[in-house]
């Protein structure tokens, strides 16, 4: 298992203890732990709204199989899920419902607008009168996956780009992907 | 506009026009107000105050047995070419029992056996009667030309709006509608020069 | 036999002696007497698996019984109509595709059509074929998603599963037509974008033979699933009268009984060379006609039919250019066009104006044919047991996309 070698600063009395011991402190790695768990158990919900859904299906059906990179369980249940796909047009009558399903969903959550209409209305920003011009407007998103509709292989990318970003959180750079994080 | 036995249209006139366009003709004589029977979309031109009993009179004569509403659309013209600001609603009807024959299929311009009715109605004013009673799948097309359109269908019990919200201003379809400028807080970004 | 049932209920066969211990036989005359249910309203949706995206349906409930309901649609309302008449001609194409999702090529062939009769452009014979190939592919793939999404809303995940690796296959032969998985833009006004190789052929026909050779599988599967026939046969039956009166075109008229499609009866393109059969609701299947088993039947035949289609097609496959010449900044005469063709749903009808001297349709209206096919459920689904409402929806297989437009 990969430790952090950083001082953690936000203990205190922590600089009393032996710089050897340092590196084992016990509240570092309960965080790490919980990210990386985390990282890599992500409940998708299934939140499809347009044609963007097709393509989050194929990404979970037979030849990509979401389920090898921890994101495979869609749950019907916003209670259920910690992470929002944003799939298709986000309309004015739908806005207050999406709304309120990303606040029913338990803290931490994390959002990915999938497709041009929910990162910027898309084809539709200029004569759709009916469009939500960005899920931004909404709810607070995490990742933008640009496309129409996003392949599978841009979805995936977009879901690791998010467990990096997790795993970030905890102050953690992980050295295989460490290239992929700054880049992203 | 070609007329029955007109020698000029009659070769491309639209048998399935022309056959309602008799059966109308002999018994609501005042209900017809134009009729074209030849081109790419043959109509006949109804007034609005003998739309259901024309509309009854299609669905109930043995010989033409139009079942089914197939679509209703409106048409906007603020201002036409001639007469006054007008709405055109227009219905397309389809019958399954009765069909053609065969040789039907294979004539040039329109082979697709629908029917169309066209009812001219006051912009100021658009309000056309219901035929949901009629034809019970006419209900949705009705509420959806009064949601985007803004034309009114009397004698319905209720007529809500199907794709918008409730509260939505005005209706998009109408060419001089404006688009406004946030709905619920949420910025609606107009094209330019709209 | 031990405590009555229901010991203060007046009781006709002792003269109405109240009490006394019920007999096992006699208490089929006592259940339900004195339980009192209350009518519960209830949303189904706009976010719930079993509606196929993003509708709402008010269900007053009675029990495990659906006692009224009404749809509530329009959330995904995407101004197609509006948009059709602010941009030019050949931009409104892609929109097209967006409306219903998983037909995009037979959208493009009938919304190409359209404007083509309203301009008066001629196709190249080779276009008309491709368009009949792409377009008949297309009608595969969405039926194989009907039928694999079908089995999921009653609970079987496998067939899903497995109609995925043939809808991948034939997915990504039209990426690489078209140069895209899902929405292709690739039939254009006059023709169509790209001309198909021998190589492209090839693949085509491996894909058939794959499609054919695996439909008897997902049959075992589904179709001739004792499971899956005990809970379609007798469910959700929408009779000829419902389906005509309320407008249901598709594979759902024609399981209830009404032997028309579009490609037969009212041809357009190059339908009528074709050599195929149109199924329709039968009884001697089990169930009865109308019922959503029925629907599901349509669909498996279809893919065969459709097969056969596609076989002609590329046998036939003239030689030849694919897009015939269209003026840049295209404006058609005046006018008016209403054209309506088969899509794998139902269906689907243009109608435009063009008032002449112009780059934009004055009104460009379209009709969904999943719009009048959900909007029969109001009336179909009264009396059914809310797990058999998901059969219901499920059997219509509806895109929302295309109801709200």
């Amino acid at each position: 298992m990969h430790v952090d070698t950083r001082s953690p600063s936000m203990i205190p009395g922590e600089s009393l203890l032996d710089p050897e011991l340092q590196q084992s402190v016990i509240l570092t790695k309960v965080q790490w732990v919980k990210d990386w768990g985390r990282r890599h158990a992500l409940w998708p919900m299934a939140f499809g709204l347009a044609c963007c859904a097709m393509e989050m299906m194929a990404t979970a059906a037979t030849k990509y199989d979401l389920d090898r990179f921890g994101a495979g369980v869609f749950r019907a249940s916003p209670r259920q899920s910690d992470l929002m796909i944003v799939a298709g047009t986000l309309s004015h009558k739908m806005a207050p419902r999406l709304r309120r399903l990303w606040e029913q969903m338990p803290d931490p959550k994390y959002v990915i607008a999938m497709g041009a209409c929910v990162i910027g209305g898309g084809p539709y920003s200029k004569f759709g009168y009916h469009v939500v011009q960005g899920v931004d407007l909404i709810v607070p998103v995490d990742i933008y996956l640009p496309g129409c509709p996003p392949r599978p292989e841009a979805l995936i990318d977009a879901i690791r780009k998010l467990q990096f970003r997790i795993q970030e959180r905890s102050g953690e750079t992980l050295p295989e992907t460490a290239d992929e994080t700054s880049a992203a | 506009m070609g007329e029955v036995g007109d020698p000029t249209t009659a070769a491309t006139a639209d048998p399935v026009t022309e056959r309602a366009l008799t059966a109308l003709r002999a018994a609501l004589p005042d209900a017809v107000v134009e009729a074209q029977l030849d081109g790419a979309h043959p109509y006949i031109g109804v007034r609005a105050t003998h739309l259901r009993a024309v509309c009854r009179l299609l669905r109930d004569d043995p010989a033409l047995q139009y079942e089914c509403c197939h679509l209703i659309s409106a048409v906007d013209w603020p201002e036409p070419a001639e007469g006054e600001a007008r709405i055109d609603v227009v219905y397309h009807l389809v019958s399954y029992a009765i069909r053609p024959d065969a040789s039907y299929r294979t004539r040039p311009g329109k082979n697709d056996p629908y029917l169309a009715l066209k009812v001219a109605v006051p912009r100021a004013c658009p309000e056309v009667p219901t035929v949901m009673d009629i034809w019970i799948g006419a209900d949705w097309h009705e509420r959806e030309t009064w949601d985007l359109m803004g034309v009114r269908f009397t004698g319905r019990k209720e007529l809500p709006r199907i794709l918008l919200p409730e509260d939505w201003p005005g209706h998009p379809l109408r060419k001089d509608w404006v688009y406004p400028a946030s709905y619920h807080g949420v910025p609606i970004i107009p094209p330019e020069g709209m | 036999m031990s405590a009555p049932l229901a010991p203060d209920l007046p009781d006709p066969t002792r003269g109405g002696e109240p009490g006394g211990v019920v007999a096992f036989h006699e208490r089929q005359e006592y259940v339900g007497r004195d339980v009192r249910t209350e009518e519960m309203v209830f949303n189904m949706g706009p976010q719930h698996p079993a509606t196929h995206g993003v509708l709402r349906v008010a269900i007053k409930t009675d029990g495990e019984y659906v006692r009224a309901l009404q749809p509530h649609v329009g959330n995904i309302h995407r101004c197609a109509e509006k948009i059709g008449e602010s941009v030019a001609f050949y931009q409104w194409i892609p929109y097209l595709d967006r409306m219903d999702y998983l037909s995009a090529m037979c959208n493009e062939h009938i919304g190409c059509m359209a404007i083509e009769r309203l301009g008066e452009i001629e196709v190249p014979e080779r276009a008309e074929y491709i368009r009949i190939i792409v377009a008949e592919v297309q009608r595969i793939l969405s039926h194989l998603m009907a039928i694999g999404v079908y089995g999921l809303d009653l609970g079987a995940f496998t067939p899903f599963l497995h109609q995925f690796r043939e809808r991948e296959r034939g997915m990504d032969l039209l990426d690489h037509l078209a140069g895209g998985r899902l929405l292709y833009h690739y039939v254009r006004i006059g023709g169509v974008k790209r001309d198909v190789s021998q190589d492209w052929l090839d693949e085509l026909d491996a894909f058939l033979g794959a499609v054919e050779q695996r439909l008897p599988e997902y049959n075992t599967l589904l179709l001739h699933n004792r499971i899956f026939q005990e809970r379609t046969f007798n469910v959700g039956v929408i009779d000829r009268a419902t389906a005509v009166a309320w407008g249901v075109t598709g594979p759902a008229l024609r399981a209830a009984g009404v032997d028309f499609d579009c490609r037969r009866d009212a041809p357009y393109s190059i339908y009528d060379r074709f050599d195929f059969e149109v199924p329709s609701g039968a009884s001697g299947l089990g169930g009865q006609v109308g019922d959503c088993f029925q629907r599901h039947w349509i669909r498996v035949r279809e893919v065969e039919e459709s097969i056969k289609i596609v076989r002609q097609a590329v046998a036939g496959l003239p030689e030849g250019p694919v897009l015939g010449r269209v003026p840049r900044g295209f404006k058609p005469p005046a006018g008016e066009v209403f054209i309506r063709g088969e899509n794998p749903r139902g269906e689907l009808s243009i109608y435009m104006v063009s008032v002449g001297k112009s780059e934009q349709a004055w009104r460009a209206r379209c009709r969904g044919p999943s719009f009048s096919n959900i909007a029969c459920i109001t009336e179909v689904a009264e009396g059914l047991l809310i797990g058999d409402l998901v059969a219901l929806i499920g059997s219509l297989d509806i895109v929302l996309g295309e109801v709200d437009r």
